[in-house]
């Protein structure tokens, strides 16, 4: 009974997430064809879509990690069904009043809103506040979710196990499962990045309703804006992780993975590092302490190299080999770890503060974050889907080979066209290119048509998925 | 309880939005109206010649002062305050421009500014220029601009203020009051489109700034912005720690 209701909500969770991706890839293909000039659409409408695709895309795949992790955690303790389906309803609730704001209101300061661009209002007087009520039911419902997980675990693991610290001592009595390790230490990164989220609406809330008499500093806000926008975007790769840890080596017929020392180790630290490397954010910001920027870029290194060393290595080694039952969703598992290590080294490179000074109005910002996602934890979540629609919805696996190529050739082709225009100095954010730009219509042209492929492939995986976890959701209990 | 909290949520949010719809947005008065087009007014300038802004703006970047000739207050004295720092300021500026004085009163004539511009010995500057225009109320619009009418005073109560304007006639910086000449310089850069830092104005209203700027010494020293910052962290292991007590409690009723 239990588990059938999990099964349902995942499944919710799936066909909206699918839904809202299709959405928000639609908006990202219109404006790398507005900037081809193939169409035209106008200023503001670019920026409404940037807006919406930036936040929807951060949202979903969040959502996406947690209703995965959610569901493998039910292996290991009881969580609470309610707060699950409270949290869509937030979801649901808060998309709504993000598209008012966004396709009404025509609020467009970007998916960053970074202050006090929302308060020079340039669209409709009331899409600032919807807007930021949008951001805090999704922060309230999100917020409850992650709380109500973090409890769950330690209802039945100690402070000391849940963090795998005992694995630092030889012959540890109890092991911690990888993925409890895993979600735990994602979970309390998400749990502080909300939090910075909630006093970041509480300052703007404050000036909005002030009246003049309350006033943000600029560089506070900034600070807690990335402190909230970069966390929350790594720590949803982290929740794919948890999924790949506890479901690779299930998938692919291998022995459970065990958590080491070093893995526990490397994980600790990453829960460390990935809170501290937003200040590579404001590496332009002349005001910032210097001694933050220091931070930032050691930060930025230090995150990046423990999960992703640890993890790439157990993939190597569970693939080294052996005999493998490739499958869709392993397959995506470990092209999904691929696309995340590039996507990485891009965004150290980018990271560094002497490169920074080059890349950081550039294409290359959106090629690195896109590559960590749409080949990333992009395909860790599909992983998922299509694991679970196939253990619980059934059929047989159709057009995987189909879904696989037309993911890889759309994904690489669209994000070489970003590449290529970072290198060549194209900058981000422009609605339209100057003439001086000579190649960068052509490469907004590649850049579509190549995501117009991914999208076909997202397609014809939605259309496969969806049919099974329908068939789960209209299952009765 | 969970669909009550939903509910209650959803039908108080409109009710806020409207009462946010209603509130003033903080006034941010050198940062209004930046990036902007600026209006294409008519100009009647003092040696008889007729242009329009844009053009003028076209041909050398502008440094805009907005002024009228009845002022009993600011404007003289700031006229001549800015006479001597562009004096100075054109020693060491390499990059073209022209200052561009304007009147906002309507009831000021081309003779007017002639008269005003003749009391700094600048009617004959190539630096400067003096105008009239009819779209008096289109262009303070555009440039964020307000004077208030004082009828006991038969005065505009208005600010001194520099808006400087690029070749494309966009506004990218303005200065309210008596600056320094290393602000004008700023000032002069963003018209040629060279970057330069800019700082908000030091404002009362200004609760968690990161650093406070201490006028006797004239330095920085942290503030409570800063730790702020760190505020979800540690707001993140009390809630842990208060999370764990409570689990730790009960932990006779868990799985184990």
């Amino acid at each position: 009974m239990e588990t059938t209701r999990f099964n349902k909500i995942t499944s919710l969770w799936i066909i909206t997430v699918l839904v809202l991706f299709v959405v928000a890839i639609t908006l990202g293909i219109i404006m790398r064809l507005n900037q081809s000039e193939l169409i035209t659409v106008s200023p503001i409408t670019f920026y409404t879509d940037m807006t919406v695709h930036g936040l929807t895309m951060i949202g979903i795949w969040f959502v996406a990690g947690m209703a995965a992790v959610n569901f493998i955690m039910e292996r290991y303790v009881k969580t609470s069904h309610g707060v699950n389906v409270f949290a869509y309803v937030m979801t649901v609730v808060g998309v709504l009043l993000l598209w008012a704001s966004t396709f009404f209101g025509r609020f467009h300061a970007g998916w960053t809103f970074l202050y006090p661009l929302p308060f020079k209002v340039m669209w409709k007087s009331w899409a600032t506040p919807t807007f930021y009520f949008s951001l805090a039911v999704l922060g309230v419902g999100w917020l409850v979710w992650c709380l109500s997980l973090v409890s769950s675990l330690l209802k039945k693991y100690s402070l000391k196990e849940v963090f795998a610290w005992q694995h630092f001592s030889k012959n540890p009595k109890t092991e911690t499962p990888p993925f409890v390790l895993i979600a735990m230490i994602s979970l309390v990164g998400i749990i502080t990045c909300l939090l910075a989220a909630v006093i970041l609406l509480v300052l703007t809330f404050a000036e909005y309703y002030s009246k003049g008499s309350f006033v943000n500093d600029a560089l506070l806000m900034k600070n807690l804006t990335y402190f909230f926008g970069h966390t929350i975007a790594n720590e949803m790769l982290y929740l794919g992780l948890a999924i790949l840890y506890e479901l690779f080596s299930e998938i692919s017929g291998r022995p459970k993975w065990k958590t080491t020392w070093y893995v526990a180790l490397a994980w600790n630290f990453t829960l460390i590092f990935i809170l501290t490397a937003f200040f590579h954010h404001l590496y332009m910001d002349f005001v910032q302490p210097e001694g933050f920027q220091i931070i930032g870029q050691i930060a930025s290194y230090s995150a990046s190299l423990p999960a992703a060393g640890v993890t790439v290595f157990s993939v190597i080694v569970a693939v080294y080999r052996t005999k493998i039952n490739w499958s869709l969703a392993n397959l995506l598992f470990f092209l999904g770890v691929t696309g995340w290590v590039i996507g990485g080294i891009g965004a150290v490179i980018d990271a560094t503060i002497s490169n920074n000074f080059i890349l950081h109005n550039t294409l290359w910002v959106p090629a690195h974050f896109h590559t960590y996602n749409a080949l990333g934890n992009v395909l860790f979540s599909l992983a998922f889907f299509q694991w679970f629609s196939a253990k619980y919805g059934g059929g047989s696996q159709r057009w995987s080979k189909v879904v696989l190529w037309l993911l890889l050739i759309g994904g690489i082709g669209f994000l070489t066209a970003f590449y290529i225009g970072g290198a060549d100095s194209i900058p981000r954010r422009y609605s339209s290119y100057p003439e001086v730009f000579a190649t960068a219509k052509t490469l907004a042209a590649f850049g579509a048509l190549f995501a117009t492929v991914y999208l076909s492939g997202v397609l014809v995986f939605f259309v496969n998925i969806s049919k099974r976890c329908l068939k789960i959701l209209l299952q009765r209990s | 309880m969970f669909k009550n909290f939903v509910a209650a949520f959803i039908i108080l949010i409109p009710a806020i939005i409207l009462r946010a719809d209603r509130q003033n947005m903080p006034n941010l008065r050198e940062e209004s109206n930046i990036y902007q087009k600026v209006y294409d007014a008519p100009l009647r300038l003092i040696d008889g010649e007729q242009a329009r802004l844009h053009q003028m703006a076209g041909k050398k970047p502008l440094v805009l002062v907005l002024l009228f000739t009845r002022c009993t207050g600011v404007c003289y004295p700031y006229l001549g305050q800015l006479k001597k720092q562009f004096e100075q300021i054109r020693q060491v500026e390499n990059e073209p421009f022209q200052v561009l004085a304007v009147s906002f009163d309507p009831r000021d004539t081309q003779e007017d500014m002639q008269a005003m511009a003749g009391a700094f010995s600048l009617q004959s500057d190539s630096l400067w220029q003096f105008a009239v225009t009819d779209s008096i109320e289109a262009l303070t619009k555009s440039l964020g601009f307000t004077a208030l009418w004082n009828e006991e005073l038969q005065q505009f109560e208005h600010d001194a203020i520099l808006i400087g304007l690029n070749q494309q006639a966009y506004i990218t910086r303005k200065l309210i009051g008596f600056r320094s000449n290393a602000e004008i310089g700023q000032l002069l850069s963003s018209i040629h489109n060279v970057f330069s830092p800019t700082f908000r104005l030091p404002n009362p209203n200004m609760r968690f700034a990161c650093f406070d700027y201490d006028p006797a010494t004239g330095r920085n020293k942290p503030g409570i912005g800063l730790v702020i910052i760190a505020l979800p962290a540690v707001l993140t292991l009390l809630l842990l720690f208060a999370i764990w007590l409570r689990t730790r409690n009960k932990s006779s009723n868990s799985f184990r």
